[in-house]
C-alpha cells in the first residue's frame, strides 16, 4: 500500500511543472558555469594559483572535471534547496489549497501511510536533482575537460588529491549533499503541514535556509554556540570528505544532526498531519 | 737536485691552486662544460612537496631537456616546483658576460669540499640579485646553490649526484623555497565550517625532486617540448 501511495505522489509530482522548474534551472545555470569556465577558467585558476606564484609554478591540468564538478556542488549546494522546497513544500499544502486531500484521505490508508508515501516521494524527487547534479557537473564536466588531479581551496590553504583518489570523496560528498537536501525536503514537508497554500512553506523553508546561512556565515562569537546545531551549518558537510586528514569526526557529526532533524521534524509532520481538520 | 724538484713541483701546485683560488671563472667554466656534456636528457622524477599552506602526496612524472634551454614535467598530476628551478641558474652561468663571478672561502658540505662562488649580476635588470655557488671543485658540479630573487625570495638548492656524476647530473635536488602567507576569505574558497586553522609558523618549504633511469643523449625530438 505504501509503495503504491508513493508511486501515486510521484505521478503527482512528475505531472506538476513546477517539478521541471528546478531541474530545468539547473541544468541552464551548470551549462552556464561550464560555459564561462571553458572560456575563461584559467582566469579562475589563477585566482587560486595568484598566491603563490611568486614562488611556486604549478605543472599539469588544473582546470579538469574534477575542478569543475567540486567548483558546481560548491556554487549550487547552497541553492538547489530552494528546487527542492519549491516541490516538496507543496506536497501537502497544495493538495489542501486545491481541495484535493478531502478525497485523498478518504481513501483506505492511514494518514500516517499517506505522509510517509509523501516524503518517499519527495526523497525520489530529491534523488533525481542530485543525480541532475552528479551528472551535469561531475560526468559532463569530465567529457568536456578532461580529468586529473583536484586542487581544493581552502581558507587556509590548498590540498591536492591525486586523481585516484577523488572519486571516493565525491561518492560519499553527494550523499552527505543527498542527506542535507533530504533535511531541506522534510522541512518544506514539515511546513507544508501547517498550511492551507503552497507559497507559505516554500517562502517559510526559504526563508529559514537563508536565515540560518546568515547566521552560520557570520564570524561573530555570539552565534559560536547556535552554529553547530544548525542544519545549514551541515549541508556544506560534504567539504569534509575533501579534508585531508578525514576528520570522522565531523561527519559523523554532521550526519547525526540532520539525521535527528529529519527524524524531529517528520515527527512533528506526523502529528500534525494526523491531527489536520480537513473538514474546515 | 732533489730539493729543487720538489720545490718546483710545490711551487706549480700552489700556483695551480691560487689560479683556480683567483679566476672562480675556470672553475664555473669546467662546471658548464661538464653540464653542457648532456646535450638532452629524460628522467623519471618524484616530487615531494612539503610546503605550508600546501598538501599534497608525492608524484612522479617525467622530466625532458635539452640545450639550451628546453625543458619540460610531463605530467598529467598537478606537480608543483619552485619558480626558480631547474634552468635559472644554468642560464645564469652561460651567460658568462653577465655576471661578476667572485671567490669566497672553502667550505665542507656533507663531507665534500667546496669553493663558495657567488656570482653577482652585472645589471640590475634582471630577477636574480645575488647567487652564491658551492662548487665541488674535484668533480666539478654545484653541490648547493642560494638564489636571491626579486620576485621570489631566497631559494635554496641543494644537489646531490650518483650515477650521471659524469654529465653533472643530480640524482636529487632538494629545494628550499620562501612562501608568502596564503589567506583568502572563507566564503570565497567556501569551507564556511572550517573552524580556526593553526597557525602556520613556518614561512618556508621543501620540494625534493628524486631523478632516476636517465637517459643522456639519447635524442628528444623537439615535439616533446610543444
Amino acid at each position: 500500500m505504501l509503495l503504491k501511495s508513493t508511486y501515486n505522489e510521484l505521478i503527482k509530482i512528475a505531472y506538476k511543472p513546477r517539478s521541471f522548474i528546478g531541474i530545468g534551472g539547473l541544468i541552464i545555470i551548470i551549462s552556464i558555469v561550464l560555459f564561462a569556465m571553458k572560456v575563461d577558467g584559467d582566469l579562475y585558476i589563477s585566482l587560486i594559483t595568484g598566491q603563490f606564484e611568486q614562488s611556486l609554478t604549478f605543472e599539469g591540468t588544473i582546470l579538469n572535471g574534477n575542478l569543475i564538478a567540486f567548483i558546481i556542488i560548491q556554487m549550487l549546494i547552497i541553492h538547489v534547496p530552494l528546487l527542492i522546497a519549491f516541490v516538496t513544500g507543496d506536497l501537502v499544502s497544495g493538495e489542501s489549497a486545491m481541495g484535493t486531500i478531502r478525497l485523498l484521505l478518504t481513501k483506505p490508508v492511514s494518514r500516517s501511510t499517506i505522509l510517509l508515501s509523501k516524503f518517499l516521494a519527495s526523497c525520489v524527487y530529491t534523488l533525481v536533482v542530485i543525480l541532475c547534479l552528479v551528472f551535469m557537473s561531475f560526468v559532463l564536466g569530465k567529457i568536456l575537460f578532461g580529468t586529473g588531479d583536484l586542487m581544493v581551496l581552502k581558507s587556509d590553504g590548498l590540498i591536492i588529491f591525486q586523481e585516484g583518489d577523488i572519486n571516493w570523496r565525491f561518492f560519499y560528498g553527494f550523499a552527505i549533499a543527498f542527506l542535507s537536501l533530504i533535511t531541506v525536503a522534510t522541512l518544506a514537508l514539515t511546513l507544508s503541514c501547517f498550511s492551507e497554500n503552497s507559497i507559505g512553506p516554500i517562502v517559510a523553508t526559504m526563508g529559514i535556509i537563508l536565515l540560518f546561512t546568515i547566521i552560520g556565515s557570520m564570524d561573530v562569537p555570539i552565534f559560536d554556540n547556535i552554529r553547530p546545531f544548525l542544519f545549514t551549518t551541515h549541508m556544506a558537510a560534504w567539504r569534509y570528505f575533501f579534508d585531508d586528514p578525514l576528520n570522522t569526526t565531523n561527519i559523523l557529526y554532521s550526519v547525526a544532526i540532520l539525521v535527528i532533524h529529519i527524524v524531529v521534524l517528520l515527527a512533528i509532520a506526523f502529528y500534525k498531519f494526523n491531527k489536520k481538520d480537513i473538514l474546515s | 737536485m732533489m730539493f729543487k724538484l720538489n720545490l718546483s713541483i710545490l711551487l706549480l701546485l700552489l700556483c695551480s691552486v691560487n689560479t683556480m683560488a683567483q679566476d672562480p671563472r675556470l672553475l664555473l667554466n669546467k662546471v658548464l662544460v661538464k653540464l653542457s656534456q648532456a646535450k638532452n636528457y629524460k628522467a623519471e622524477i618524484n616530487i615531494s612537496v612539503d610546503l605550508p599552506y600546501i598538501k599534497m602526496m608525492p608524484i612522479n612524472t617525467k622530466l625532458y631537456f635539452k640545450q639550451k634551454d628546453k625543458f619540460k614535467i610531463d605530467t598529467k598530476s598537478i606537480a608543483i616546483l619552485p619558480k626558480q628551478g631547474f634552468l635559472q641558474l644554468n642560464m645564469l652561468l652561460t651567460d658568462t658576460a653577465n655576471y661578476t663571478a667572485i671567490q669566497q672561502n672553502q667550505q665542507v658540505l656533507n663531507g665534500v669540499k667546496t669553493s663558495l662562488i657567488n656570482l653577482l649580476p652585472n645589471n640590475d635588470t634582471g630577477d636574480i640579485v645575488l647567487a652564491k655557488l658551492w662548487v665541488d671543485a674535484k668533480n666539478q658540479v654545484i653541490i648547493k646553490s642560494q638564489l636571491t630573487t626579486k620576485s621570489s625570495g631566497t631559494i635554496i638548492t641543494e644537489y646531490t649526484y650518483g650515477l650521471q656524476l659524469a654529465y653533472g647530473l643530480p640524482d636529487v635536488i632538494k629545494f628550499i623555497v620562501d612562501v608568502k602567507k596564503f589567506k583568502i576569505p572563507k566564503v570565497l574558497a567556501g569551507d564556511l565550517n572550517t573552524t580556526k586553522s593553526k597557525k602556520v609558523e613556518k614561512s618556508s618549504g621543501e620540494i625534493v625532486v628524486i631523478l632516476k633511469n636517465y637517459e643522456v643523449n639519447k635524442g628528444i625530438p623537439d615535439s616533446t617540448f610543444q
